[in-house]
């Protein structure tokens, strides 16, 4: 079996990603099979808004994990759903903390904020982060990711923020420590706003801003801290034997490198192989040809299991265990 | 009278020390508003265009801001005229 598919500290966590229409739903699939055939506790989760997974596994998904085997769970994430959910967490926070706020129309404003950019990089973040929260329910977790862009941006997005919290937290020290120096010389610093005095805070444990950013940190750090983690995040790249998922493929490695997120292995999926010569596909043999030449010749320090382009695809749980056991034992 | 006296030297003294540590303080105070403008400006960069930090950490962190949305409120109000504050705080007429 192939070490970085097991947990080793705790549980582990398998991200699925590719370029759309690769296979990265039934890979998943198969894996999360042939993982709970083997004993472990594993929990599936579509985090693509395109969602087949339930598809794939011929009955309808929740986002609550639903008992598809033994050991086997699947869920799929309403991403629409997350995202209004946020919207509104967030909205609650405003209202709570701006009671004055409320007599403009904040709804409207938030209708709109769902569209905003970022913002299903955060509500994915999030949701994410919830499943990892609860971890230790499960030996593994297997993420069936929606296309690489948003994927990528989504595993960068741990450590940009943190690189955010960190220089709010430098300015944010800095400020602190000159009120400190003046409120020794004139005692604490009052603010006047609208008839109301504040006391303005000169202490890291006192201040409230600075108390939300190291909170913020440390729940961002978490997940950055599973997602760099070899002894527990996989990330599994699937590809078609063809030039531009080759070239995805590519840029989602070194994207990931770049993040230190572990990056294992590569699934080359719907490989044709024929045991007569058929001039009409000998084209698409030869370009599959030099992809898989190249890809054997760039990634010498990934796992590459080759899958073969079945005549039917493998959907119901015998078809995905054997596919699975392909990806799981090589 | 004599106590009149007194309280007149007591409080020429008094205004006297509270003017050399309002001067003693005068540029860390400041450099304390620099930076809280900074530390508005940068939290709230994507109205001046300039990349800003997630939005849940901002939405996370404003409620907890008004001196510092005052301080760049005012710094925006008294932009025009940022050389004469640095001008007056190092006594230049």
């Amino acid at each position: 079996m192939r070490e970085f598919l097991l947990p080793k500290e705790g549980f582990r966590t398998v991200f699925v990603i590719g370029k759309g229409g690769v296979g990265k739903t039934t890979t998943s699939a198969a894996l999360s099979v042939a993982l709970a055939k083997r004993g472990y506790k594993t929990l599936i989760v579509s985090l693509d808004p395109a969602h087949n997974l339930g598809d794939v596994f011929m009955t309808k998904l929740t986002d609550e994990p639903k008992k598809l085997a033994e050991n086997l769970y699947a869920s799929e994430l309403d991403m629409e759903k997350l995202i209004k959910g946020y919207l509104k967490h967030l909205e609650d926070n405003l209202k709570h903390m701006y009671r004055y706020l409320t007599v403009i129309n904040l709804e409207k404003y938030f209708e709109v904020l769902s569209f905003s950019p970022g913002i299903e990089e955060y509500a994915t973040l999030e949701a994410i982060r919830n499943i990892l929260l609860k971890g230790d329910e499960w030996d593994v977790i297997i993420f069936d990711t929606p296309p690489t862009g948003l994927t990528l941006r989504v595993l960068a997005l741990p450590r940009i923020s943190l690189i955010w919290a960190d220089k709010l937290i430098e300015i944010r020290r800095k400020i602190l420590e000159r009120r400190r120096m003046i409120a020794k010389v004139h005692g604490d610093q009052k603010f006047v706003l609208e008839g109301q005095e504040f006391t303005l805070p000169k202490d890291e444990e006192e201040d409230p801003v600075m108390k939300e950013l190291r909170k913020y940190r440390k729940e961002v750090e978490f997940v950055e801290d599973v997602l760099t983690d070899p002894g527990r995040t996989s990330v599994i790249a699937v590809m078609n034997p063809e030039m531009l998922p080759l070239y995805e493929t590519r840029r989602a490695h070194e994207s990931l490198r770049k993040f230190k997120v572990p990056f294992n292995m590569i699934v080359i999926n719907k490989v044709i192989s024929v045991e007569r010569e058929i001039p009409e596909i000998k084209v698409k043999l030869e370009a599959q040809e030099r992809v898989l030449r190249e890809i054997m010749a760039e990634f010498k320090d990934v796992e590459i299991v080759k899958v073969p382009m079945f005549p039917e695809e493998p959907r119901g749980l015998e078809r995905l265990e054997k596919l699975g056991g392909m990806v799981v034992e090589g | 009278m004599p106590k009149r006296i007194l309280e007149d030297i007591r409080a020429f003294l008094k205004g006297f020390g509270s003017s050399f540590k309002d001067q003693s303080t005068e540029y860390i105070e400041f450099e304390e508003r620099e930076l809280e403008n900074v530390f508005a400006l940068v939290l709230m960069g994507s109205f001046v265009g300039i990349p800003s930090p997630p939005t849940t950490l901002v939405v996370r962190l404003m409620p907890h801001m008004v001196k510092e949305m005052h301080v760049m409120q005012q710094r925006a109000v008294n932009m025009d005229d940022i050389f004469g504050e640095i001008a007056g705080m190092f006594d230049i007429d």
